[in-house]
């Protein structure tokens, strides 16, 4: 499993505080990625044992996984884009030169930024809509805009993690699919 | 507009951007040219929120997280040497037996995904092992997980009986020929397959060997008790089958066998997350696609352009299947039946075609397209789970979607084989 | 130009008809257009409801249960026994009625909306896997209830378990038993084909499923008078269209689903079976007053109020 030592290993390449401050967000998403999911299996078993044990299923359960998806989602793909795990269809571009690669990675790069500041801008946007309608959660009761509020941060974390993608790309000779993950041929599970 | 946007797609998706940039690009350019602008923006933020809304989608974590620790520990290994002890020395057997467990594990929990993850994530390192190609073993497994969708309980049936209101327990029994026999032609391709590559086969063994495999595979046993048992007994429904086995793994690996320890089931818990993520985003802006998509009413501006109301009924029939099939392709199924059903409706009731095979038609495109490029979603989670990148992943599907489209005709040709035990349960 | 107009049911349900009517309706008698999205195509009801309320929609249909997450005191259609089963006292009801006419459309106003017509679309019809008699028949039995605080509330005052799932959900889980019985129109029943799973109809006489029409209000204060008054003329034939199909229709359904299946069995309480249901509504509204503060309270009062009114007639 040698992404999983590259992901507990990883140290941010950015200087000083902005790299202390990078390499902790990146430890909170991995424990928020391990606790959402942990938390989602124990509320849905919880569930079944209320059903049986006590006759009452918890009324707000599926509010709780609902609120864990969104923020796994959210946590995970600024995660994903640290360690450069999206999904990608890689044919054209590895048949590239070096020189084709690290231009199309850069443009890549600050599109994917430019698109996800974009989806930041309109998140909060429909956070402030919603909040202004005053549209609670049925079971749970507390305004639905809470459960939101992972959305923009996501988009907001994994624009970032592009626009250094790109940085990283103009500022060093190699190529590199995410800030701390180097794009070579002997080891194809890194592009994934 | 729709031209606009598929272009955008597949020129954003052949450059290697990453896969949600390609598909929310488009949905962006369907918003703005729909609205005239970005007036509208917030509702593709509401419908990529909604993409991720359905509750049984929580099972595809749940499954993802069960098999990472039984892949991990020793429940997988143990259980796959039991049943290697009896199928290891015949020829494509361990093949066969993989499509054979997608095929029942599918219908229990009734998603693709799940049944990719679960039973793909202890079997293909074992296929490998065996001497199949990475590209065979992946196909067989995405595609062997799409029959998931034919066998009952299946969410595509009763939504499709409800829209059209089609007896869902008529649809229910109409599945299961079809399933069975695209599992019989995947089992003798399997066969083929392993005779022409000449996969090695192992040697046979005793049954005292045997008896030793059984008695080591006794409490992983329990997960299939737990998933089958608990859902057609009525305890579970399948997203907390997936979670009882999480908790039965968890007891088995840290109690009973003492394989993992608590360091190990974060670094699972996180590596499932992350899984998710990256799945699940793509799941959203698949729904910000096709919401605009059917807002701006594009499958029933195609259909009547292509003149279905002059079709015959096998015509409909057909023109139905590639319609599924492309659809199916690009979007969510879920989706697609919801959209296109009501459109289909009526020159379905005007030719006087079976609903009941319409929906069986309906339901066996559904299982091709989640797994056909670009968009389905079962490519997705194979790349997300088992590391490999796209073209890998694909490689070895066309002899699959094939031998489904050939399944396809022959539904056209012998409705027989969806009807007859509808017939005999029924009428 | 194109009025878009989404609804939260199927093809061919009450809702579809309504829509359907108000479509016919407005293109017969002017240059508009509507375009009429059915469940799912836009999203779930919520959805389509923020849609309208952000203009992209004209109009919607969406039942006050769900609307609920909105305005609590929509929910009060949720109080068992509050409407009589009588289905001719039930129309004049919501033909006459002050809370109805006058108390909602301001309540829905608040959050931008217009309310168009407010009707029932049927009686709520049990169904389980044994036929109802008494709240004991109820001990321990997992019924099926939309995700809604009070209407859970009403099943925990029956004595079942309420069990919140999503509609897609419901018949599998009736199938294989992880429910025991769930709760809607008699439409309802025949269409999603649950008999097939849950053949024990019970009329319990508790309550009727309400829904509402309502229209994006800066659409149609913007309007000119022609077509504010095309509008409420549409509605008012769609509304006569769809009261013409309901009259009779739990018949026609039932016919259907015996004529269908064997097993089912049909249950009607009788009067006296009931007053050991009813004894137990009042503990569900004090659960509606505790949610819905004044608001709720002035409501309940005229709907009781209007009740008396027409029942006395
Ligand atoms: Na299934
Ligand atoms: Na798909």
């Amino acid at each position: 499993m040698t992404e999983d030592e590259s992901e507990i290993h990883y140290t941010s390449g950015l200087p000083g505080i902005l790299g202390t401050l990078d390499t902790l967000i990146s430890k909170v998403e991995a424990v928020i990625l391990a606790l959402g999911v942990l938390l989602m299996a124990l509320n849905t078993v919880a569930n079944v044992v209320g059903r049986f044990a006590i006759g009452e299923s918890i009324f707000f359960s599926g509010e709780i996984n609902r609120i864990l998806i969104i923020m796994i989602t959210f946590a995970g793909i600024g995660y994903a884009a640290r360690h450069g795990r999206h999904i990608r269809m890689s044919a054209v571009y590895d048949a590239l030169p070096a020189t084709g690669r690290k231009i199309l990675m850069v443009t890549i790069s600050l599109f994917t930024a430019a698109i996800m500041f974009f989806l930041l801008y309109y998140a909060c946007f429909y956070i402030v809509d919603l909040y202004g309608k005053g549209r609670v959660l049925p079971a749970l009761g507390f305004p639905i805009f809470w459960i939101y509020l992972w959305v923009p941060v996501g988009f907001l974390i994994t624009g970032i993690q592009y626009l250094l993608t790109a940085i990283k790309n103009l500022t060093s000779r190699d190529v590199y699919i995410s800030t701390g993950v180097l794009d070579s041929y002997d080891d194809t599970e890194t592009e994934v | 507009m729709i031209t606009i946007m598929v272009v955008t797609m597949i020129v954003l998706l052949l450059l290697g951007f990453p896969m949600m940039i390609p598909l929310i690009t488009a949905s962006i350019i369907g918003f703005v040219m729909t609205f005239n602008g970005f007036g509208q923006m917030e509702t593709l933020i509401q419908q990529l929120m909604a993409g991720i809304r359905p509750a049984s989608l929580i099972a595809v974590p749940m499954f993802i997280l069960a098999a990472d620790i039984m892949t991990r520990g020793q429940s997988a290994e143990r259980l796959i040497n039991m049943v290697m002890t009896f199928i290891g020395h015949i020829r494509g057997g361990l093949a066969v037996s993989t499509a054979a467990s997608c095929t029942l594990f599918g219908a229990v929990s009734g998603s693709t995904q799940a049944t990719v993850v679960a039973v793909g994530s202890p079997l293909r390192p074992r296929m490998l092992k065996a001497g199949y190609s990475d590209a065979f073993s992946l196909a067989l497994i995405i595609n062997a997980s799409d029959i998931a969708f034919l066998i009952p309980p299946s969410i595509g049936m009763i939504i499709y009986g409800v829209i059209s209101g089609t007896s869902i327990g008529e649809l229910f029994i109409a599945g299961i020929g079809p399933g069975l026999l695209i599992l019989a032609m995947f089992s003798v391709y399997c066969v083929i397959y392993a005779i022409v590559k000449d996969v090695p086969t192992e040697p046979k063994a005793s049954w005292s060997e045997r008896f030793v495999a059984v008695r080591q595979a006794l409490w992983p046993l329990g997960f299939p008790v737990i998933i089958v048992g608990g859902i057609y007994g009525g305890i579970f429904s399948p997203t907390e089958a997936a979670a009882a086995c999480v908790l039965y793994a968890i007891i088995l690996e840290f109690g009973v066998f003492r394989a993992l320890n608590a360091r190990d089931i974060f670094a699972i818990a996180k590596s499932t997350g992350l899984i998710t993520a990256v799945v699940f985003i793509l799941v959203a802006v698949g729904n910000s696609f096709s919401w605009i998509i059917s807002f701006a009413q594009v499958p029933e501006i195609l259909l009547n352009a292509i003149g279905i109301a002059d079709m015959g009924p096998n015509g409909v029939l057909i023109t139905i299947a590639i319609a599924f099939f492309i659809g199916c392709m690009f979007v969510d199924p879920i989706v697609v039946i919801l959209v296109l059903v009501p459109i289909f409706s009526p020159v379905v009731e005007s030719t006087g075609l079976d609903p009941v095979l319409v929906g069986t038609m309906i339901t066996l495109q559904v299982a091709i397209g989640s797994a056909t490029p670009p968009f389905g979603c079962d490519i997705f989670t194979a790349i997300a789970i088992f590391k490999r990148p796209y073209l890998d992943v694909i490689k070895g599907t066309p002899p699959f979607i094939l031998m489904l489209m050939v399944a396809a005709g022959l539904l056209v040709a012998f409705p027989e084989i969806a009807l007859f035990l509808r017939d005999l349960a029924f009428r | 130009d194109t009025w878009r107009y989404a609804h939260e049911e199927y093809q061919g349900d009450v809702q579809d008809v309504y829509a359907q009517a108000f479509k016919k309706y407005i293109e017969n008698n002017s240059d508009h257009n509507v375009q009429v999205y059915r469940f799912g195509e836009l999203g779930e009801s919520n959805d389509i409801m923020e849609q309208t309320q952000n203009g992209i929609l004209q109009f919607v249909d969406q039942s006050p249960g769900f609307t609920g997450a909105l305005i609590p005191s929509a929910q009060i259609f949720f109080i068992p026994y509050l409407l009589p089963t009588d289905e001719q006292t039930v129309l004049k009801f919501f033909d006459e009625s002050k809370a109805i006419n006058e108390m909602f459309p301001k309540l829905y106003a608040e959050h931008g909306l217009e309310l168009l017509k407010m009707f029932p679309e049927g009686e709520m019809v049990v169904t389980a896997d044994e036929p109802i008699h008494s709240p004991a028949d109820f001990n321990n039995k997992k019924i099926r209830v939309m995700t809604n605080p009070l209407l859970s509330e009403t099943y925990r005052a029956f004595g079942a378990t309420p069990t919140p799932l999503p509609w897609g959900e419901v018949y599998g889980a009736l199938q294989t038993g992880i429910l025991d019985g769930q709760e809607n129109p008699i439409f309802w029943i025949e269409s999603g084909g649950l008999y097939e799973v849950s053949p024990n109809l019970t009329f319990t006489g508790h309550g009727w499923f309400t829904t509402a029409v309502m229209a994006n209000q800066d659409f149609y204060n913007d309007l000119s008078d022609n077509d504010k008054q095309l509008v409420q003329d549409a509605s008012e034939a769609a509304y006569s269209h769809t009261m013409e199909h309901i009259q009779g229709l739990a018949e026609r359904s039932l016919e259907k689903i015996q004529q269908a299946s064997d097993e089912v069995t049909v249950t009607r309480l009788t009067d006296k079976e009931i007053e050991a249901f009813k004894e137990r509504a009042p503990q569900v509204e004090e659960k509606f007053l505790e949610m819905t503060g004044d608001n709720g309270k002035k409501l309940l009062k005229q709907f009781k109020q209007d009740l008396k009114n027409v029942e006395q007639q």
